[in-house]
């Protein structure tokens, strides 16, 4: 078995609320899991999840109420310098250092991070130029766009090499481009041996690159496994979706109504649920029907937001008892 | 014994990073560069903020009084420039730390391998930064406008320092104690009006009402105007030492205070 990194060892915070949430509010709840070496987990959850707050927990800037974090064996409350000598963390923009310029951003939070000087500076001008930045190189870092920033701050992150990377929601506000750049580069460090927790909503982009996915939510871990095994769980119907002549959508839905559950997803658009073993007679009906009013047509497989709003979807029904 | 893996894991790491005394040196200069660079974007501000508030209160008394002693000129300058270090030291680095504490700047350096210690140091030399110009200013302005010589000494530098530190220390420490940025701010403004006014900043400490007096023992411009006005009328005197041990010890509180207000990584 791999080495684990990181043991969460049913971890609860509760904190006192406040106005019309008197009382303890559980921010998160006797949640357990452990991240091996070398692995890249997702922890996906909408806002207010809960996921902020397991992050901090995990890089020792807030204490469990309840439970431990085990970080390379031993509580982290007992290393956290080490810890954070180990682990990279990025939280946001990186707005404390926006009066630097660019290269000193990164040189500097390198050298903070026990880098020497030259290499410090080599590895910020390697990743500019990764980034395509280096005519940015003497700019203020407050004078840049706020996806240049956010990579200047993912900058910050990579610069280095630590073997443990902390994300939240790297790739909000960057463009298609730098998104993938991103993921290539996480994936790239992951090879290198690192390991990568990645606090995420972009779920489809996520699915890519992650190993294993923790779904959390009301401060609970609702599920946390490989992306295959969660897709297990989904749904098992094949899902078309097809694109009808406007008007014809009514008359498309009698017609398919043999092969499956047809949802309507807007005026001209339906998605059919198939079972897999109808799905190839379904596929031939509209192959050999050129006559249908359809206008196009596509089999999805589950994907990783299916299985996300799923696993939400289970535990609300658990939740009002339905 | 260690695992495979637990030993890439330091080895990793360990391969090319700093410590010792050289870490300890780095991270302090690094610390502070990058506060010299937050002060270095707004300088023109910050000595137009420092500045303008007392050297208008100067120019009234200029007005005012008429007929000034010495010891009356020396008291007006020098209270101004005490003036000029709350609207700064405190002020100022208790509204901008608070801003910067809930806008979530310090997760950035708790989340480095870095200690308090320094960074709360790197804190403090960012707020002497931010005060010394117009302190300098003030007392240049002050000499010129009422055409007095000052006696310099060795105190001067001395008494400056630890009044600037005092001043700046409690700043700090209201800013990282903010529990809301509003509060915050009503707060220092209140507090700069208050302490300024109604406290032997521009007025000698008999002047005042026997509450007022007491309260006034409490606070650190009591202690800094007193030493200034010294050194700048007879140099080192022992009403001098008194009133500088005393600021060093308000410094001294004030640091301690603030290492234990910053949120930084838990502990066991």
């Amino acid at each position: 078995m791999n080495h684990l990194i990181y043991e969460i060892d049913q971890v609860s915070h509760e904190y006192k609320g406040k106005g019309r949430t008197k009382g303890k509010v559980k921010a998160n709840d006797n949640i357990s899991f452990d991240i091996p070496a070398g692995e890249i987990l997702g922890v996906l959850g909408p806002n207010g999840a809960g996921k902020s707050t397991l992050i901090k927990q995990m890089v020792g800037l807030l204490k469990p109420t309840a439970g431990e974090v085990r970080f390379d064996g031993m509580n982290i409350a007992q290393q956290t310098k080490r810890a954070a000598t180990l682990v990279a963390y990025y939280a946001q923009e990186p707005h404390a250092i926006s009066a630097l310029k660019v290269h000193e951003a990164l040189s500097f939070t390198g050298r903070l991070r026990g880098v020497p000087k030259a290499e410090a500076e080599r590895q910020a001008n390697e990743l500019l130029e990764q980034f395509e930045m280096g005519s940015f190189r003497d700019k203020l870092l407050k004078q840049l766009s706020g996806g240049q920033k956010r990579m200047i701050g993912i900058g910050t992150v990579l610069i280095g090499h630590s073997p443990v990377l902390i994300l939240d929601e790297p790739t909000n506000e960057l463009d298609p481009r730098n998104r993938r750049l991103v993921w290539d580069l996480i994936n790239q460090r992951n090879r290198e041996g690192a390991t990568v927790i990645l606090v995420t909503h972009n779920v489809l982009e996520a699915e890519q690159v992650v190993h294993r996915v923790a779904v959390i939510n009301h401060g609970k871990l609702l599920a946390i496994d490989s992306v295959a095994k969660l897709k297990q769980q989904v749904d098992p119907r094949l899902k078309f979706e097809l694109l009808t002549s406007i008007g014809k959508r009514d008359e498309m839905e009698a017609i398919l109504a043999r092969f499956g559950t047809a949802l309507v997803l807007a005026e001209n658009r339906l998605l059919l649920l198939a079972d897999k073993r109808d799905a190839s007679e379904l596929l031939d009906f509209i192959t050999t029907h050129p006559e249908l009013p359809i206008l196009e047509y596509s089999i999805k497989p589950s994907s990783l937001e299916d299985v996300y709003f799923h696993i939400d979807n289970a535990a609300q029904s658990e939740v009002i008892g339905v | 014994m260690k695992t495979a893996a637990q030993a890439e894991l330091q080895s990793i790491h360990h391969a090319s990073v700093l410590t010792g005394p050289a870490r300890f040196r780095t991270e302090l200069s690094i610390l502070f560069r990058i506060q010299f660079a937050i002060v270095r974007d707004s300088w023109v501000w910050i000595v137009l903020m420092a500045t303008m508030f007392p050297l208008t209160t100067l120019l009234f008394m200029r007005f005012f009084v008429e007929n000034p002693t010495r010891e009356t000129m020396i008291q007006m300058i020098a209270g101004n420039m005490i003036f000029g270090l709350l609207v700064m030291g405190l002020n100022a680095m208790a509204q901008e730390i608070s801003w910067q504490k809930h806008d979530g700047h310090f997760t950035f350096y708790a989340s480095l391998p870095i200690s308090k210690l320094n960074f709360v140091i790197a804190i403090l030399l960012r707020g002497l930064m931010s005060t010394l110009p117009s302190f300098a200013l003030l007392s240049i302005i002050g000499q010129w406008m009422y055409d007095i010589q000052f006696h310099f000494s060795w105190a001067l530098p001395l008494v400056a320092i630890l009044s600037l530190a005092s001043v700046v220390g409690i700043g700090v420490c209201m800013g990282f104690w903010s529990p809301n940025h509003q509060l915050t701010n009503m707060l220092a403004q209140a507090l700069m009006m208050l302490i300024t006014f109604l406290s032997p900043v521009m007025v000698q400490l008999d002047q005042l009402p026997l509450p007022v007096q007491w309260i006034s023992y409490l606070l650190p411009t009591t202690y800094a105007a007193e030493a200034l006005r010294g050194a700048l009328l007879t140099g080192w005197t022992h009403d001098v030492m008194v009133n500088c041990i005393v600021l060093l010890g308000f410094a001294i509180v004030s640091i301690t205070a603030t290492l234990k207000l910053v949120q930084w990584r838990i502990t066991r």
